[in-house]
């Protein structure tokens, strides 16, 4: 695969006897309670999610009106420092508060199961943070989803690293009715509906499907894009763009996870070759919806020229032209053999992916529930069931159960998620990151994306980490020194 | 092939990781719990607080 990516991910927090007034708080101490080696403050200058795709910078980015009851004066304004609470770890993650939610960011990776594994250190990473608050205050729950089934969603999201040249329009026309069918494999299911509809889906596909009105824009917190527009590279503009795909469920299956972000990928290298859909969808915004609440698992769709459609076929178009255009290596060659597995057996008997895909083993798990029970989907007890799915408590999660029963596919071992929660992948530039808050910690002043500032010989320096790929000469040269003036030299683009 | 064999027929996932040998942190521990049976895990939804979905409330996030 030809990208570079990454996973952000806004975790839910439940404190009893607080309300979301009390979260940003909240998740402050619980981000401050991390007690693994790490770094801070973040360096936010040249930061600037106000920049567009389409190529100019807006204004002001919306904010969700209804975030407004719950901000509470404070008695001292905090600075952006202070309130993020930024902690960069020796894996070169980023754990922040993010709008009253415990925020981790992967460090870049260049591989499914590096990613996989990164992104599950984040869990036991957040969780770890949470009983260490724990300890000293009321206890702290955390949950891996994206609403709170009363109207407020909280993101999962993708980046991948993609070259500057493509144009935007292209782009975006490539990427739509994928990223629009993408949820009848990749999403994480949900009891019910937070936009009110006749009749009210019992189940749906995705987490998110409620959230969005529009097809494009830079927007993130209300008023969502299918397609997010920030223009925020976080390397050098004139090489790259950043694709911040908020669109997408965030997932607990590992496999989920591999096949979501491996699908997107492969779609963006076969957009890199030239290939277009030969279609486009009509309303895209209802359809993902639609398709989200069809309890019939059907998922018919209309293009724009009046065809119908079904999802999986729909999918198969963009598979089908990867297997004719793409040279696969490993990792295309797995994602083009699952997913063409996966949109079978959703055509014949979606239950049977039980084992893989979160809505598929969310619904089986509370459906034979509520039969044992007696009840139905409407039963009082079905959202917080679903919560309970997401809950990273490995002894109340009922992923977390699934998992311990050894019914959900794994694509890491624990081994690994332990070794990604301390040391980060070797391809990327989070090598860099990782290794200096690791061996220098007392001479880091500022961490960013694509800078380290540091103090050296009482001179204040800026390390430029360069591309997002690393150039394993310069970690082979850097490997055994644990002198920073050898680290200083070596990556050799010293700013003063 | 059908897709029932191929789904029996795990392809591996490519591409181990390289990893530094020997890090100097031992990292967090897989969690010290007793593996599950199907019944375990009907108690464990039988143990969810019903009321919880009602009391959480997020703030809107991105």
């Amino acid at each position: 695969m030809n990208t570079v990516f990454g996973i952000e991910t806004e975790y839910g927090i439940l404190v009893e006897g607080q309300d979301p007034s009390d979260l940003v708080k909240e998740v402050i101490e619980v981000v401050r309670s991390c007690s693994r080696p790490s770094a801070h403050p973040w360096d936010y200058r040249g930061e600037d999610p106000r920049r567009d795709l389409r190529g100019y910078r807006v204004n002001h980015l919306t904010q969700n009106p209804e975030d407004a009851r719950y901000e509470k004066p404070q008695t001292r304004p905090m600075t952006v420092q202070e309130e993020r609470s930024d902690r960069i770890l020796t894996n070169g993650a980023r754990l922040y508060n993010d709008h009253g939610h415990p925020e981790y960011s992967t460090p870049e990776c260049s591989t499914l199961r590096e990613l996989v594994a990164h992104d599950r250190a984040g869990e036991r990473i957040v969780l770890e943070c949470a009983r260490v608050r724990g300890e000293s205050g009321p206890a702290v729950r955390i949950f891996k989803n994206n609403t709170d089934h009363h109207g407020m969603s909280y993101g999962c999201h993708e980046n991948y690293l993609f070259p500057r040249e493509m144009p935007f329009e292209a782009l975006l026309l490539g990427m739509m009715p994928f990223l629009v069918t993408r949820p009848i494999f990749a999403g994480a299911g949900k009891v019910g509906a937070e936009v009110r509809s006749s009749p009210v889906p019992v189940f749906q596909l995705s987490q998110r499907a409620d959230f969005f009105t529009v097809d494009a824009s830079v927007d993130t917190l209300h008023q969502r894009p299918i397609f997010n527009t920030r223009d925020e590279p976080h390397a050098d503009p004139r090489q790259y763009r950043r694709l911040h795909m908020i669109c997408g469920d965030a997932n607990l299956s590992e496999y989920a996870t591999a096949l979501k972000v491996g699908t997107t990928a492969v779609v963006l290298d076969l957009l890199r070759t030239g290939w277009s859909p030969p279609f486009a969808i009509r309303n895209p915004v209802a359809t993902i919806s639609a398709l989200s609440r069809d309890q019939s698992w059907q998922w018919h769709l209309t293009l724009e020229t009046g065809k119908t459609i079904r999802a999986t076929n729909l999918q198969r178009v963009y598979l089908d032209a990867a297997l004719d255009r793409l040279d696969a290596d490993a990792d295309t060659q797995w994602v083009l053999g699952e997913w063409g597995t996966v949109l079978a057996a959703l055509e014949r008997d979606p239950l049977v992916l039980s084992d893989r895909l979160d809505w598929v083993a969310k619904r089986s798990l509370l459906e034979q529930f509520l039969k044992e029970e007696d009840l139905d989907w409407t039963a009082s007890i079905a959202p917080s069931l679903d919560l309970a799915y997401h809950d990273l408590d490995p002894e109340n999660g009922l992923f977390y159960g699934l998992q311990e029963m050894g019914a959900m596919r794994r694509i890491v071992s624990d081994a690994e998620i332990a070794e990604a929660a301390v040391s980060p992948p070797m391809t990327t530039r989070a090598w860099l990151r990782g290794n200096i808050v690791r061996r220098f910690p007392h001479a880091v002043r500022a961490v960013s994306w694509s800078r380290i500032s540091l103090e050296l010989d009482e001179q204040s320096i800026v390390l430029d980490l360069g591309a997002p790929s690393l150039d394993p000469s310069l970690r082979d040269r850097l490997e055994q020194s644990e002198d920073l003036s050898d680290w200083a030299a070596a990556i050799g683009r010293t700013q003063t | 092939m059908t897709a029932n064999s191929e789904d029996r027929q795990r392809r591996q996932m490519p591409s181990e990781p390289q990893r530094k040998p020997g890090g100097d942190d031992d990292g967090p521990r897989t969690p010290d719990v007793p593996r599950p049976s199907p019944n375990d895990l009907l108690k464990r939804m039988k143990r969810v607080d019903p009321d919880q979905a009602r009391r959480y409330r997020q703030r809107s996030g991105q």
